[in-house]
Formats: structure tokens, sequence, C-alpha cells
């Protein structure tokens, strides 16, 4: 009771330079939290930016290896696309279809098993496999039974291209291209329906393995009037879509889902390549047990998978470039210094004037020594009245930091992310860009600072350290002080 | 009883070693006034640090009631000063930030004194010097009497046995000061204290029973007083 009564006294006595401790500490903890709050939306976007290439809570992926030159004209080239001549009601497509050729008299043609017809009027469609070389899917087994794999699921990639050529030759060919993703259809913790919540219908369950269903994303979905119970044809076959997903902003989902083994089954490989894709998958998911394995999944995977490759998201994130990472070398180079320069000068304020305090107060604290007051007890004094100090720097801290994370989310444009090719991602990048680039690929995604708990506590403690660093100062100057030495000060 | 044997105090002043007191031998009996002239810096003061185990002498032996000072650890003399020694200082030393009520009691801190006995000890010590109807005034809101009075009840609510007063008189008005020894006097005659006062006033010290002058850390007993 009186060590508060004192306190708080004292501290009124001396109001104007605790408000000048108190708010140097909270101009220090504002500053940090504000740069915290923003590194957290630019890693929060990153994430985004990552999400969208992998998936969330996918900590590696694996994906084959380039194909060699004579397989990338069918992947890369829309020209060597070819597929039946019109949709049906068939489940068992021809295995390798007909081709697309160059008649004799220059216009487009259509092949199968030597018989060759007019593209006029006919719409050519096939489902291929992008670039990549396919893994097989028993090593999605074997990766999931690595030490240190949480979870490995094996996803399809592929692309639906038709061409349609109008009955008049004179017209131009229509092309069509939608992304397909082949997926597990068990509940599994990565891949890419593993962030996707369902707008309407349902997802995948394991009776569906193989079954005629597929799930559309929502953007796909609107954009082509499709819904719950309505039917999406897929290199010749007709699938009944269940459900509508919809996928996190910043990502480019694939624009159909349909589940591994159909997606095995209907997708063909070049003639050169031969043979269908089988029991193939294109790309990996893996989440490791905990962020520290990471490293070492990834070690073995490439130990496992020596022709593959091997992506930690990690090195993905370094690979990010654009005002994004702009925005996060910011946040974490020049923030984080003007930050720490701001929290040294702070305390360094708060210490010196503590001590100066001390210094004036030296015939006070002489003579509660002389009254019998522990050395001890007087430093506590001193550490209370710092720490409340402390304790209002980190309020009005948090608020400044509040109040800076508001003004960088009104302020800040939106960031552009820039990512590499060597991703899923960029393998749909193919499809969108008609199938003839494989280019980086940007990301426009919104500087969102948040500022969370941890980051209210970080300014709490720190404002609680600079205040108890400052009344440790003024500590070692009490204990040092000897009570004769204070009282003859007075005299 | 307090019993000063063969006492120097040096000080280091730079290279220099300066001696406050010399060889001093004194006896203090139990409940006797000793007052202490001299002239400034001749170690009056540095003598009544010593006497309040404020300070450790260079060499010789203090001894409280039989206890050698000088081989009390620091947290022993701080026990000591909390529980047997009152001193009173001639700037007051109050708390500025703290009522009078609250001066008095922050010498009953280190006692433990619950809280109740806090308030009821204090109210006792603010009545005694006539005070009790100022409890929750700040210092400044006090006169230079009333605030003297204040810390002679913050010297006295603890029950010591000694006081050590270092000039209380010296900054107050020639009414102010009468009030204040009077009370003195009268406190030291009810309560049976070992009084030692520091002043340069003869007329102050002339009241006391025994008058010592200290001259270049020399001590000389001069007077037998009548109060003795």
């Amino acid at each position: 009771m009186f060590f508060l009564t004192y306190l708080r006294r004292e501290l009124r006595r001396r109001m104007r330079q605790a408000i000048v401790i108190a708010l140097g500490l909270a101009l220090g903890v504002g500053l940090v939290v504000t740069v915290a709050a923003a590194s957290a939306g630019v890693n929060k976007a990153q994430s985004g930016v990552l999400s969208a290439l992998y998936g969330v809570g996918t900590d590696i992926t694996v994906t084959g290896n380039t194909p060699p030159a004579h397989y990338s004209s069918c992947a890369r080239q829309p020209c060597s696309i070819g597929g039946g001549k019109q949709p049906s009601t068939s489940t068992q497509p021809s295995t390798n279809g007909p081709t697309l050729q160059i008649s004799p008299s220059g216009g487009a043609q259509i092949c199968d098993n030597g018989h060759c017809v007019n593209a006029a009027g006919h719409t050519y469609d096939r489902l291929v496999p992008p670039y990549q070389e396919p893994v097989s899917a028993s090593t999605v087994a074997a990766v999931a039974r690595l030490h240190d794999v949480a979870a490995a699921t094996g996803v399809l990639t592929l692309v639906d291209s038709a061409i349609t050529y109008p009955a008049n030759p004179a017209g131009s060919p229509q092309l069509a291209t939608f992304t397909v993703d082949g997926v597990a259809t068990g509940h599994t913790p990565v891949g890419p329906l593993a962030d996707a919540t369902v707008s309407s219908g349902r997802f995948f369950t394991a009776a569906d393995s193989h079954a005629g269903v597929a799930v559309v994303d929502s953007g796909y979905a609107a954009s082509n009037n499709l819904r719950v119970g309505s039917a999406i044809t897929i290199r010749q076959v007709r699938f009944t879509i269940i459900g509508i997903v919809t996928q996190p902003q910043s990502s480019s989902p694939p624009d159909v889902y349909i589940p591994l083994a159909r997606a095995q089954t209907l997708a063909t490989l070049t003639k050169d390549l031969g043979g269908s894709v089988g029991n193939s998958v294109n790309l990996i998911y893996v989440a490791a047990a905990s962020a520290a394995d990471i490293p070492a999944v990834q070690r073995e995977v490439s130990a496992l998978l020596p022709h593959d490759i091997v992506t930690a998201a990690g090195s993905l994130a370094s690979q990010v470039t654009g005002s994004l990472s702009d925005a996060a070398k910011l946040a974490s180079d020049l923030g984080r210094w003007v930050s720490v320069l701001v929290l040294i000068a702070a305390f360094a304020v708060a210490s010196l004037l503590t001590m100066a305090a001390v210094a004036r107060r030296s015939a006070e604290f002489g003579t509660l020594k002389a009254l019998g007051w522990r050395t001890r007890r007087i430093i506590a004094q001193v550490l209370g009245e710092s720490l409340a100090m402390g304790i209002a720097g980190a309020a009005a801290g948090t608020g400044l930091g509040f109040a800076g994370a508001a003004i960088i989310a009104t302020v800040a444009p939106t960031l552009s992310a820039t990512a590499p090719s060597s991703t899923i991602g960029s393998m749909q990048q193919v499809v969108q860009a008609g199938g003839t680039a494989l280019g980086n690929r940007a990301v426009v995604v919104p500087l969102s600072p948040s500022v969370t708990i941890g980051v209210i506590s970080l300014a709490v403690l720190l404002a609680v350290a600079g205040g108890l660093l400052a009344g440790a100062f003024g500590a070692w100057r009490i204990a040092r002080l000897r009570p004769a030495d204070a009282l003859a000060q007075v005299a | 009883m307090y019993k000063l044997t063969g006492v120097t105090k040096l000080y280091q002043k730079g290279r220099r070693t300066v001696p406050a007191i010399t060889g001093l031998d004194l006896v203090i009996g139990d409940g006797e006034w000793l007052a202490v002239q001299g002239r400034t810096g001749h170690g009056k003061s540095t003598l009544l640090n010593l006497l309040g185990a404020l300070d450790r002498p260079t060499e010789g032996k203090i001894e409280l009631d039989g206890t050698d000072l000088g081989a009390l650890r620091e947290h022993q003399l701080t026990g000591l000063r909390a529980s047997k020694i009152g001193f009173i200082f001639q700037t007051f030393n109050l708390i500025p930030t703290l009522s009078a009520a609250e001066n008095v009691e922050a010498a009953l801190i280190p006692l433990g004194v619950s809280r109740a006995g806090q308030r009821r000890r204090t109210a006792g010590a603010l009545d005694a010097v006539g005070l009790g109807n100022r409890a929750a005034h700040l210092p400044s809101e006090l006169s230079g009497g009333q605030q003297q009075r204040v810390a002679i009840a913050r010297a006295l609510v603890k029950g010591p046995t000694v006081v050590l007063a270092d000039e209380p008189t010296g900054n107050l008005d020639e009414d102010t000061r009468d009030g204040i020894i009077a009370l003195l006097e009268k406190l030291w005659r009810e309560r049976g204290l070992t009084l030692v006062l520091v002043t340069h006033d003869t007329s102050i010290a002339c009241r006391a029973q025994r008058v010592g002058v200290m001259n270049n850390g020399h001590l000389t007993i001069r007077q037998d007083s009548p109060n003795r």
C-alpha cells in the first residue's frame, strides 16, 4: 500500500519526466509494432503468393524434370494438340487419339489410324500434362514414408485444349483451354484443395475416386455459367459438377478438379513419349512435420528422387521479386534497423533521465537509508516507478503501433510479386497465356498490416524491458549511494 | 550506551587524506543529552554519522549497548538504524510527495509494522508533536517548524533509544527554535532518550547535560549542564 502510494505520488511529482520517458518508449515500441505489423502483412502477402504457387501447408514440391526437346513441342505449342472429333458421352476415350495435321492442300485435317478428315466444323480436344515429365505415383507413397514428412499427395496437372474449326474455311479457329487437376479424393492436409472452401455442393469423398464427377473453381464456374449438377466435358468425357470451390484471393487455382484416377485415365502424352500417363502424377505436394524439418525433408526427397526437381517454399520465396519483394526487404532491413535505433535511443533517454532523477533524489534515498530502509527496498521503489513508466509506454506504443499499421494499410499501394516459372503456377500460366509462353508469373496482392497478439506481447515486453533497464541504471546508482554522502550533499 | 574508543575517521580528497575525527574517546550514557558544538568542517556531522551507523570509522571502535558497530554487516547496521536510532536533520528531509502521516509511517516500513499498528503509532507520534490535525498535509503545506515537528515524530515513532539531531533548529526562526527545543527536551525527559544534538547555538547547547566542542577532529567536553 505504502509502496503504491509513494510510487503514484512520485510519478505525479515528476509527471513531465515520466511522460517524456513513457513517450520515448512508446515511440520506439510503436515503431517496432508498426514495422512488425507491416512485416507481418508482407509475410502474409508472400505466403499468399507462395500458396498460390504451392498450396497452403505445402513446404516442398516435387515436379518432374524438364522433358527432352521433342516433348516440349506438344506441351508448349497448341499447334500439336490432337483429340476427338466431337464431345461424346463415351467414358473411354481413345488412347493417344487422333492428331492434327496439315493436309496436302494446306488446310487442317484430323487423322486417326491413317484416316484423315477436314477439320472444318470439328472440335479437337486433347488433355495433356504440360511441360514436366511425369513422376510415378508410387513415389508419392515413398515420399510420404520419409522421416519428418507429415503428409504428401500427388497431383496430375493437365491442360485441356480444344480447337474449334468453323465450318466456313475462311473463319478463324477458336482455342479454348482450361486447367484440370487430378487430385486424391480422400482428405489430405496438403494439395491444391487444402485451402479451398466449398461455396456450393461438396468436396470429393473417397467413394468418388473413379467417378465421373468434378469440382470447379468458383471463378471458372462463374465465367462459364456452371453450377452444381451441370456437366463439363473434359477430353470428350462428361463430368458432373458436384462442388464449386473458392480459393484464397491471391492464388491462381486450376479451373477444374477431377479424381486423380480419372485424370490419369484421360490424360495422354505425345506419341514421342508414348502411352498414357497411366499411374503417374506430375506434382507432389509435401508437408514437413515442422518448419525445422524442411531442409532435412528436402535432402531426403532429393536423395529419393535424384532426377526430379525438389523445391522448398523458402527457396521459392527468395525468388519472388517485384514491389512485394522490395517491401519485404524494406520491412526486414530498413524497418528493423530504424526500430532498433529508435528503441536504443528511447532506452538511452529513459536510462539517462532515470539516473538524473536518482541523482536529484539522492538526499531522499539517503534519508530513507538513515530511516533503516534496505537498499533493495529503495531499488524496488525506483524499479516500480520505471516499470509503471514502461507499462504506460507499452500502452501508448501499442496504440501508436495500431495507428501506424492503420496508416500503412490506408496509404500503402497494392503490391505485386513476380514468381519464377519453374513451378506448378507456371504450368497453369501456360494455359492462361494460351500455351505460348513460360515466362515469370505476376501476382497482385494487397498489403494488410496486422497487429497480432505476439506483436503486442513483444511491444509490452520491450517497453517493460526499457523501463526496467532504465530503472536498473538508477538501481545501480542507488546501490552505490552511501547514506552519509547522500546526507552530506543536503548539508 | 555509546562507547567510542580511539575513533579516527579519514576522508580521501583526491590525493590528500583529510582527518575528520582523530583518536576520539567518548562515552555517552543511556538517557544522556550531549550537545556538540564547533565550527563548520571540524567533524560534528562526521561524529553524528558514525554514531548513527551511517558511516564506519577508519580506526577505532564504536560500541552501542555493547555491540561493536564496525563488526556489523551493512544489513545489520540498516536494521540497527531502523529500530534503535532516530535522525533529525537541519533541512527536515521530509519526502515532499508524502503527507505528514505518510512521512512518519515511512520510518515504520522497515520494521514490518502492521497497517493498523502504523496508523496508531503514527497518530500517536503526530499528537505528541502537536500535529495531530495536520496529518494529511504535505510538507509544502506546513511551516518550517511544523515540518521539523513531523521530522521529530518520524524519528520517535519507532521508539528509538537514541536520537541524533543535526542542527535541528538551524533553519528556524527564534520562536520556532525555542518551541522545537522545548519539544525535544520534553520528549527526551519523557522517553529517557539518549540525545546527541549538534548545534551552533550556545543557548541550545547550554540546555544539554554535557556540551562537547569539536575542533579539528578532537572533542573537548566543556560543560556539565544543570540538566545532568
